[in-house]
């Protein structure tokens, strides 16, 4: 990649923006990874499907969706683990309720023993408030499904596989753990430390907040990118991850950006093919976001050609997303899915 | 006296809403004794392992009734936390994760008042003194002196209070606990050291006060947008600094509480709201009779510290979070 003087004054600052985060510190050590935390497949498939509001059928669209992988979820303690953060009447910060209870009832169909609603709020303690204002509280109601909240449950001591943060192990929630299947719920956002929010990001809320603090202040004192890539490579549960795209969130993301219609569902079991291609639909080069691009190299695809796109195509659904200036430089050339 | 007897005491008055703060009160101390775990402690949630958060908040709002509850019910609390404290005088998240805490601050001041363990108290006390939140090196705080538009967060990055973690960031939640376990040992302990770390901390959080007044986690402007007040931080921010002498920016911020418990009824923030708001010297008898009622109609919270904080607030007559004034 060739940068020129403005490009290089734009990284200049995306580097200085990490670095000054309260609490975080530049990535210095080359990273490093076990062999146990290689898990790139030869290629991965990723379905992108129309949805054009939360008012759809979405049961049957998630239904049809995971249809489309080899995912047997008969039997299963399925835990989904949405992104559920904060509450503002005017934004669009969380995962749409609805989807996830359409998630619940969709695996239900296909058989799955126990869905369980997971989330480590990263900004409220108060879960009683977020879950009625957000309209979680509701979804939990009339589906019935459990809700755990991961940063108070029972913990376990893992032991991490990569290098990037420099910490050894996590303390992380058994829920998580031990599930049949983890499925990451984001909300296809920006985000103004990382570039994007998607997937892998996601599995911030995994890490227990009563232990390391709010809003996950070891993973910033850490780094965010690093912090990213060891929670993901220490992840050994089978994964799939459900992107709501059907309005995501550009501009100052995670939590003060702007609404953002694109009118998808991403679906794909490898968490880095799916963050990249969301990424591209947001006309952002996911090679260019520091983490997805470093987990493009042992966790999953980053390549075009290496991803098998199923559903629509990309070009149908790409938006320019608006992002913070210190990020200009990840963005894609207008109008094009190349990256 | 269970939430099914309750609604039967409400329906016999054939009222709306009419039950008193005191059957409230002795409903949630009987759900915290019908909560506790067999090792003595409490966990955060029904199901989970005693931590050490849950136990000393549980503690503290049963501490209060007479005798801490029947069986010894607090004795057993005490206990828990006994055993649990490390060598170097902190208090760990819980047996399952071994690591020095924030969570100090309130096993401290959980203690405070047991004689028996006046040295378990002054060891954590000592911890806490030791810990300092963590900012930037000299070198970046030195970049951001030559070129302050690369700040991505107004602060005073001299100012420092306590982490959630040792070596980490300071942030608000953990510098108030702090600052009202260390403030509840005086006039036992007023060093120098100690005056000057709450004086410190008291400067940090009204450094990180919001536009609107109050609390977020720890920063008020990022990147140039202003941050929101979360009601829980800044109830808590306010009974940290219960013993400053009022200022534009805590009149700001009771005023910021007063507007988010309006659009807030959760038990937790409504009771932490009579908590800071009693010791501003305000009426919280209308207040109290909402949380009353709250928790009578309401499944019961789920959180443990919400249950507790209910019971704290309920108890007209304590002001459990109110710290002795310096001489």
């Amino acid at each position: 990649m060739r940068l020129d003087r403005r490009d290089f004054l734009k990284v200049s600052a995306a580097a200085a923006a990490a670095v000054s985060v309260p609490g975080c510190r530049r990535d210095e050590d080359r990273p490093r990874w076990s062999a146990e935390a290689i898990r790139k497949p030869e290629s991965s498939r990723v379905a992108i499907l129309p949805a054009a509001s939360y008012e759809d059928d979405l049961r049957s669209i998630v239904t049809s969706g995971l249809r489309l992988f080899p995912l047997d979820v008969s039997g299963k303690r399925v835990v989904l683990k949405p992104n559920l953060v904060e509450f503002d009447p005017q934004g669009v910060i969380n995962t749409n309720p609805v989807l996830i209870g359409a998630a619940v009832e969709a695996l239900r169909g296909l058989g799955a023993r126990e869905v369980v609603v997971a989330e480590g709020p990263g900004h409220r303690r108060d879960n009683e408030y977020l879950h009625r204002a957000s309209g979680l509280e509701d979804v939990l109601r009339e589906t019935g499904a459990p809700y755990v909240d991961l940063n108070s449950d029972s913990l376990r001591r893992v032991e991490l596989l990569s290098e990037y943060t420099g910490l050894d192990a996590l303390y992380l929630p058994e829920t998580v753990l031990d599930a049949d299947l983890l499925i990451s719920m984001p909300k296809l956002k920006t985000h103004h430390w990382a570039g994007v929010t998607l997937s892998m990001k996601n599995m911030f809320g995994v890490v227990p907040g009563t232990v390391y603090g709010w809003p996950k202040n070891l993973l910033h004192w850490v780094g965010i990118n690093s912090s990213i890539l060891d929670i993901n490579a220490a992840l050994e549960v089978p994964r799939f991850n459900l992107v709501d795209g059907i309005v995501g969130m550009e501009g100052n993301g995670p939590i003060q950006g702007e609404a953002k219609h694109v009118g998808v569902l991403v679906l794909g079991a490898d968490p880095v093919a799916v963050d990249a291609t969301c990424a591209r639909l947001m006309s952002i080069d996911p090679a260019r976001v520091s983490y997805i691009g470093e987990a493009g190299i042992f966790l999953g695809n980053v390549e075009l050609e290496r991803i098998r796109q199923v559903g629509e195509d990309l070009e149908t659904y790409l938006q320019d997303f608006r992002v913070l200036e210190s990020f200009e430089s990840l963005k894609l050339a207008p109008r094009s899915s190349a990256g | 006296m269970n939430r099914q007897v309750l609604g039967q005491e409400k329906q016999a008055e054939g009222e709306e809403s009419n039950v008193s703060s005191l059957s409230a009160l002795a409903m949630l101390r009987l759900l915290l004794q019908e909560t506790q775990r067999a090792d003595g402690g409490w966990s955060a949630r029904p199901d989970g392992p005693s931590d050490t958060e849950s136990t000393a908040l549980s503690l503290l709002a049963l501490s209060l009734a007479n005798g801490g509850g029947p069986e010894g019910s607090a004795t057993r609390a005490r206990e828990w936390l006994r055993i649990l404290q490390r060598s170097d005088g902190s208090w760990p998240h819980s047996d399952q994760v071994p690591l020095s805490h924030w969570m100090t601050s309130l096993a401290v001041l959980a203690l405070r008042r047991s004689e028996e363990d006046r040295g378990r108290v002054e060891s954590g006390a000592r911890w806490l003194l030791q810990q300092e939140g963590r900012g930037h090196s000299w070198l970046t705080r030195l970049m951001f002196r030559f070129f302050p538009e690369r700040k991505p967060v107004e602060l005073d990055w001299d100012l420092t209070g306590w982490p959630w973690l040792p070596d980490t960031f300071s942030w608000v939640e953990p510098t108030s606990y702090a600052l009202i376990a260390l403030k509840s040992l005086r006039p036992e302990l007023s060093s120098r050291r100690s005056r000057a770390r709450i004086d410190e901390a008291e400067r940090m959080i009204f450094d990180r006060t919001c536009e609107e007044g109050g609390w977020n986690y720890g920063n008020s402007l990022v990147l140039g947008e202003h941050l929101w007040p979360y009601p829980d931080t800044t109830a808590l921010g306010l009974i940290a600094l219960q013993d400053v002498p009022r200022n534009e920016l805590i009149e700001r911020s009771l005023a910021a509480l007063r507007r988010m418990l309006d659009e807030n009824d959760s038990v937790l923030v409504q009771a932490l709201g009579v908590l800071a708001f009693q010791l501003f010297d305000e009426d919280v008898s209308d207040r109290r009779t909402a949380l009353a009622q709250r928790v009578a109609t309401a499944p019961p919270p789920v959180q443990t510290r919400a249950i507790a904080f209910a019971a704290l607030a309920l108890d007209e007559a304590a002001r459990p979070l109110e710290v002795p004034r310096e001489a």
